[in-house]
């Protein structure tokens, strides 16, 4: 693992000291290459030779994650070329220095292997994470949003540490290899219970969970457009990996508590479906839709069984990979518009020919079209949770309606219909773009052929 | 309840306080800290944009999707039907941006307020029926819950333009195009004219046309979200500054500047080019100065007078019930006045309106002048007809402006015709491509006579 950590920790100083031009150059290629290293901790389940350490493991739960977080780097300082090409340099480099630093603390809580260290690496993304939105998102609300952010993560995360805590003194260790070891069957009592529900809020917070929801829209549409990428693929995840990780500590008492989550999180995913339906603020259209998708992967987590945990997995990485192309469509059209209103920007397709076919690639796996990985790990999801009860099919089913009406009508509204006289001369697509949306898709096509790698540890 | 109480403390200490003191602390007295600190707590709620680095809420917002530049009843109709024709509701965020207050020079208020249909374009008459059948109805469009019904002071009491002998053949021709068009008009010969307002004298008169008309010369709006009211500084194509630098980023700017539009067109770059080209045609949009006298008669006519074009461009209409009439003229090339300031001619009045008064209506030659104001025409000097629509060049600057005095009766229905450019791409009910910027470029005069 070291072999990651240590190349993108020094992704810092690579950027500090190079020359004013090469700056965006050097870290996005060093990424590009750290990343296919990373592609090198796909591994076998009986291929154990790369656990060395004791403080870094990956499995095939991990693996993906990481290999998604090392491939976005790049692309996210490929995408914020643009919108910082007026900063003064110091504030360049800072910006990207922010990069590295989340990146660096991401990869390492992806690869923990024990639960203290994910704790403390996990708090650790909320700061370059809040300085990103707050100091570079577009509008006056963006402080609101940083605050909004921070505070519910925090609040969210604190019961956690004390949890962590009390389960190290208990079980003696908070190793993920050694706890596989262990069988903490714990009891059924009130205490266990609140045991439950601290160790899960913080999850349910980043995930989001529908009724904690609050800081998501706010955060995603005042971060610029690196924030929006990190926040929708990343972090998001950071929850669902957490949750599942620490659900082997909390055995039997899963089985009754989830039932209210799991029901928030139905009810919770058709709600953003609908809300999506009558956004007119196009990156909020999409933040809404992460919160429905990843409400999915709540309801899979909680239900544990084999198949939801696969689907989990699957709907992790392709939701990751589609809502970062969503946000980095989005910010081609505000880069040229200044405005995220949908109705100023209509009629792209005639204009844009070739962007039209990113945004449609980006649209059809939004709404799980076959055989696109979302569809398979909203399947998975699906049929789990029909066996853990039957009713449950007509709102997901429902949901899935939704999804397809609300991410058809984004499509329409942006490319389809008569262009606006404001934009017949916004600049044409640029190289750079075009290879962000064709780095965002090329994975999501190539891991149809062979979606058994990101499954997860079931498979 | 908490919010209400914010509300009102933090609303008296707005009063108090001035602009931008929140340096002095030691200078603010207890009431000022306290409502400065509420204002505070009130912008972290849920809901509030919120800075809290320093108080912004004097300045315009950082972004908005369309800026309208000019507040007068041009860019304030256009800002109404942007919010009525969004398909989403809280859809489009617009900025109205007024450098005046007070609107002390804007043509707005300084209008004569008569409202006609008889034009000699059909694209005019059509604005002109809309906006009539508009004010009428203003009650559906712009009444606002438990507050009383707008009152616009709608006199419809009809518009007689004269025509001399020379110009009574064009006179007919466009009465039969008006009422092809669906205005109400008719023409009248000097008897029936005799007939109807004894008061009149019809030497030289040959046909006159009667049409409906209102006259209105108070517009009240009160559409009430997303208005704001701001000096600004400068305006590029995509930003714009005001007093405190504040940079709009905007998507779409709306020039409805009225009398000033050419200055402004000039700073987004309109204009400045080799002379012939596109890049080179300036918006021909100037401030002219036009009288108009308020006057006594205790013997003129009474209710039924209508709006009186007169054949030599001398128009008059009575003003309320005491007998009294506003009306003026509008100079020939030669004697146009100085538009630097607004102050009045009295002379022109003796020397040009009165003598033509008198020989119309007898009862005008014993009359006393009580009040003289002058006020801009934003007047076009291409074809004295509006210009509407986006600039080929600028791609997001939308004009509604040059409408040389007759902007008002046209307003309701451009700022639709505007709305429906931005929203949907091209205009659905009115027709408005004559009115198009491309023909300055092209030489294409779509002349509009019947101004006075």
């Amino acid at each position: 693992m070291l072999k990651i950590v240590i190349p993108t920790m020094l992704l810092a100083p690579l950027m500090w000291f190079s020359k004013p031009s090469m700056i965006w150059i050097n870290p996005s290629v060093h990424s590009l290459l750290i990343s296919l290293i990373v592609l090198f901790t796909l591994n076998r389940p009986t291929n154990t030779d790369l656990i060395f350490s004791l403080a870094f493991f990956t499995d095939p739960l991990s693996s993906p994650l990481l290999i998604l977080t090392a491939w976005l780097l790049p692309l996210m300082i490929m995408a914020s070329q643009s919108h910082l090409t007026h900063e003064p340099l110091i504030r360049k480099k800072l910006y990207i220095l922010m990069l590295i630093s989340l990146q660096s603390f991401l990869i390492m809580t992806f690869s923990a292997t024990e639960l203290i260290m994910f704790y403390i690496l996990f708090e650790a993304t909320l700061i370059p994470t809040l300085i990103i939105i707050t100091r570079w998102g577009n509008q006056a609300e963006r402080l609101n949003a940083g605050l909004y952010f921070l505070f519910y993560t925090l609040v969210g995360s604190l019961p956690l540490l004390v949890a962590l805590i009390y389960i190290q003194k208990s079980t003696g260790s908070l190793n993920f290899i050694i706890s596989l070891y262990q069988s903490p069957n714990l009891s059924m009592s009130w205490t266990n219970d609140i045991l439950w529900l601290a160790c899960m809020m913080a999850f349910m917070v980043k995930m989001p969970l529908y009724g904690l929801h609050l800081w998501l829209p706010k955060a995603h549409v005042e971060a610029p457009i690196a924030g929006s990428m990190v926040l929708a693929a990343i972090l998001l995840k950071l929850g669902g990996y957490g949750m599942i990780r620490i659900s082997t500590f909390l055995h039997p008492i899963t089985c009754n508590m989830a039932y209210p989550f799991i029901m928030l999180s139905l009810w919770g995913m058709i709600m953003t479906s609908s809300i999506c339906l009558r956004q007119t603020d196009l990156k909020s259209l999409i933040a809404y839709s992460s919160v429905s998708h990843m409400a999915l992967v709540i309801v899979a987590i909680m239900i544990q069984t084999p198949w939801s945990f696969m689907g989990a997995t699957a709907l992790m990485i392709a939701h990751g990979l589609t809502s970062s192309m969503l946000f980095c469509l989005a910010n081609t059209n505000y880069e040229r518009i200044h405005s995220r209103t949908m109705t100023l920007a209509r009629g792209l397709q005639s204009i844009l020919p070739l962007m039209a076919t990113w945004w449609v690639l980006a649209t059809l796996t939004n709404l799980a079209l076959p055989p696109s990985i979302n569809l398979i790990g909203e399947l998975f999801i699906i049929m789990a949770s029909f066996t853990w009860s039957n009713i449950t099919i007509i709102l997901t089913g429902l949901n899935m309606l939704i999804t397809a009406l609300y991410s058809l009508y984004m499509l329409i509204m942006t490319q389809r219909g008569k262009f606006t006289y404001h934009t017949l001369n916004i600049s044409p697509s640029f190289t750079r773009e075009n290879t962000l949306m064709f780095l965002h898709i090329f994975p999501l096509i190539i891991l149809s052929t062979n979606p058994t790698i990101i499954l997860g540890q079931l498979y | 309840m908490f919010r209400s109480v914010l509300q009102l403390r933090s609303g008296r200490g707005l009063l108090i306080r001035g602009l931008g003191t929140h340096r002095g602390g030691s200078t603010l007295d207890w009431d000022e800290k306290v409502s400065e600190i509420k204002k505070k707590i009130k912008s972290i709620l849920p809901g509030e944009a919120s800075t809290p680095l320093y108080d912004t809420s004097h300045l315009p917002p950082e972004h908005s999707d369309v800026v309208i530049v000019g507040g007068g009843v041009l860019g304030l109709s256009v800002a109404f039907w942007l919010k009525k024709l969004q398909k989403k509701g809280d859809g489009i965020r617009v900025l109205v941006v007024e450098r005046d207050h007070t609107y002390s020079k804007a043509s707005t208020v300084l209008s004569v307020g008569g409202i006609r249909q008889q034009f000699s374009l059909p694209e005019n008459v059509q604005l002109s029926l809309f906006s009539v059948d508009f004010l009428r109805n203003i009650n559906e469009y712009l009444a606002v819950v438990d507050s009383p019904p707008v009152d616009l002071q709608f006199n419809p009491s009809g518009y007689l333009l004269l025509a001399s002998e020379k110009s009574a053949s064009t006179l007919e021709n466009r009465v039969k195009m008006q009422r092809q068009e669906g205005a109400k008009v008719c023409l009248m010969s000097p008897e029936q004219l005799q007939n109807k307002f004894p008061w009149m004298n019809t030497k030289g008169v040959a046909l006159a046309s009667y049409g409906f008309i209102t006259s209105s010369n108070r517009m009240v709006t009160s559409s009430g979200e997303e208005v704001v009211l701001k000096r600004i500084y400068e305006v590029h194509v995509k930003m714009n500054n005001s007093l405190e630098y504040q940079p709009v980023e905007c998507a779409i700017v709306i020039n409805a500047a009225g009398a000033w539009s050419g200055q402004i067109a000039e700073l987004a770059g309109i204009g400045k080019g080799p002379p012939g080209t596109l890049q080179g045609t300036k918006l021909p949009v100037e401030p002219r100065k036009r009288y108009v006298y308020v006057w006594h008669c205790p013997q003129g006519p009474g209710l039924e007078m209508p709006f009186v074009a007169n054949t030599n461009g001398v128009y008059f209409r009575r003003e309320g019930l005491g007998n009294n009439y506003l009306g003026g003229c509008s100079p020939t090339e030669e004697e146009e006045p100085d538009s630097t300031n607004l102050d009045v001619d009295h002379n022109f009045f003796q020397d040009r309106v009165w003598p033509h008064l008198a020989e119309r209506v007898p009862a005008f030659q014993s009359l006393k002048v009580r009040n003289a104001w002058a006020g801009y025409y934003d007047y076009n000097t291409f074809d004295q007809n509006g210009v509407v629509g986006p600039h080929p060049l600028v791609v997001n600057m939308y004009f509604a402006t040059g409408f040389s005095g007759h902007g008002l009766q046209h307003a309701p229905a451009v700022g639709r015709a505007v709305a429906e450019m931005v929203l949907d791409g091209h205009f659905q009910t009115i027709n408005m491509s004559p009115f198009l910027f491309s023909r300055f470029h092209l030489g294409e005069k779509f002349q509009e006579d019947n101004i006075f």
